[in-house]
């Protein structure tokens, strides 16, 4: 089991964001959470990539108590968190600076992921010469090459237009495909937790909790709109709306 | 690039021509301006016009003082001695300050309780205009007396603008560099410092110019014989006036191409902005 999270709580002064949230993430398995706005999707990301203090619960990464952030724990952020003085390839090989690597190793490893995520040619492009899209290919290579045990990703794909973000859903799964890291990904959109995810958290909100896990089990690739997957995104939809009304009454 | 002056672009000129054009005038007026001060036409009152030197006076004395050396019992050196020395004075303050005032301001930048504890001083301190040290510098120094003021010149924008340079970098950065494995000691030296380093080029920038100002002054009051400022005040005791405006020009193209060499240097290093 990669991650296992088990009564979660987070308080913050005035309020409390998260409550008895446990759930468990298989290792390899690609898992979304979605819930309406300020649900806390983002605190429980933070919370366990170490990044917002734990007021209760605990979060077991392969059986070890985790706190604080470490390189075992990537984190892919919604934009702007490429180092803007270094290239993208400088941008990837941080890490592994980070770790003592040697120079031509460095330069290897994180040409290889450049490669990987697609952006070869642009290696020595800076953030701002980069558009949003490869922008976010460089912040996915640069947390995969320090090979975390998993990746966080808190709605990577937000930023983008439409189209770019359904070619990015594509590339990404494109790029799991080959290592196949665990992967929680924190997102608004039901059809992009419905293409990407094998098993999808929906919570509920104020306080943030979880409504219910829901299994798409639908081979990949996917198609958008196939029936099995309109089914899914029909059952979210339903359990998000249902979630609304809890929240604003009816 | 658009901005407002490209939105309301009148139809006329060339850049560089009008800048050209502009000095030209501006040399021509003040040509003019002491030529008919001097033949009696315009006098006001209040102001002794006519000793001010014509563009052309100043010219020779400028070229004249850069080419010869005069030893006597006033003018011990040439130009480019006194040019030498307060360049020389000047790059050893703001090293000075750099080495000072940079670890400071990253440091109030960083922690809360350092800058607590040292802001209060510095911001009144800052308050004390370079100049008033100078009494304090007579006495207390007897060697570096104007790169000490050069040193409060140059110290108080470096700490400031190192210090906002900190606070305003990227929370993300560090949380980026955080589940990456970065240590404290690494989150400074690869993401805060660089990160800081267009703020610390512009403190660089603005307390290289306010040092190069106070050289000009310390030199007059401090009672050193060599120097540009000294040269100065040097060339208007003794009624040369066409050296010292040549000298003034002098102090102030040093100052436009200093400021001119960090702003490249900006443009060089920072080219990821």
């Amino acid at each position: 089991m990669a991650l296992v999270a088990n009564n979660l709580l987070k308080e913050f002064e005035s309020f409390i964001a998260i409550k008895d949230v446990s759930f468990r993430v298989k290792d390899g398995e690609f898992v979304c959470i979605i819930g309406p706005s300020g649900c806390g999707k983002t605190t429980l990301l933070r919370m366990i990539a170490g990044l917002e203090k734990i007021t209760g619960g605990e979060i077991l990464l392969d059986g070890r108590g985790v706190v604080k952030p470490g390189k075992d724990r990537g984190f892919v952020f919604q934009e702007y968190t490429l180092f803007p003085w270094r290239t993208a390839q400088k941008n990837v090989e941080f890490g592994l600076e980070i770790q003592g690597m040697g120079k031509n190793e460095r330069k290897e490893l994180a040409k290889k992921y450049i490669d990987l995520v697609g952006l070869s040619g642009f290696e020595s492009r800076y953030p701002k010469e980069l558009s949003g899209g490869m922008q976010q290919r460089v912040a996915i290579a640069r947390s995969l090459v320090n090979n975390p045990e998993i990746l966080l990703m808190d709605e990577p794909f937000g930023a983008l237009d439409a189209q770019t973000r359904n070619l990015m859903q594509v590339e990404l799964l494109r790029m799991w495909e080959k290592e196949h890291k665990t992967i929680l990904f924190v997102t608004h959109s039901v059809d992009e937790a419905v293409f990407l995810a094998d098993r999808v958290i929906v919570m509920t909100t104020a306080p943030g909790g979880i409504r219910e896990i829901v299994e798409v089990k639908v081979d990949r690739p996917r198609i958008r709109t196939d029936t099995e997957v309109n089914r899914v995104r029909d059952r979210l939809l339903s359990l998000l709306n249902i979630s609304y009304k809890e929240s604003f009454g009816d | 690039m658009r901005d407002l002056q490209t939105v309301f672009k009148s139809k006329y000129g060339n850049k560089y021509a009008i800048q050209l054009l502009s000095i030209f005038v501006f040399i021509l007026l003040w040509h003019v301006f002491v030529v008919v001060a001097r033949e009696g036409i315009l006098s006001i009152p209040i102001f002794r016009l006519s000793d001010i030197p014509t563009p052309s006076e100043t010219g020779f004395a400028l070229i004249n003082s850069l080419f010869t050396e005069q030893h006597g019992p006033v003018i011990s050196h040439g130009l480019i001695d006194h040019m030498i020395a307060s360049l020389t004075r000047v790059v050893e303050g703001f090293i000075l300050a750099f080495i000072v005032g940079v670890p400071i301001g990253l440091v109030i930048g960083y922690s809360r309780v350092a800058e607590n504890v040292l802001s209060p001083v510095i911001e009144i301190t800052r308050q004390i205009p370079p100049m008033a040290w100078i009494p304090i510098a007579l006495f207390v120094f007897i060697y570096g007396r104007v790169i000490f003021i050069v040193f409060i010149g140059v110290v108080f924008p470096l700490i400031l603008n190192t210090s906002s340079g900190v606070k305003s970098v990227d929370l993300k950065l560090i949380e980026s560099a955080q589940t990456m494995g970065a240590n404290k000691p690494q989150i400074l030296t690869k993401v805060i410092i660089p990160a800081s380093l267009p703020s610390i080029l512009t403190g660089s920038r603005i307390g290289l110019g306010v040092g190069w100002m106070c050289i000009v002054a310390a030199e007059m009051l401090a009672d050193i014989p060599v120097g540009l400022g000294y040269h100065v005040w040097n060339m208007a005791y003794i009624g040369r006036y066409a050296e010292m405006v040549a000298t003034m020009c002098v102090i102030g193209l040093i100052g436009y191409l200093m400021n001119g060499a960090i702003l490249i240097t900006d443009g060089r290093l920072l080219k990821w902005r």
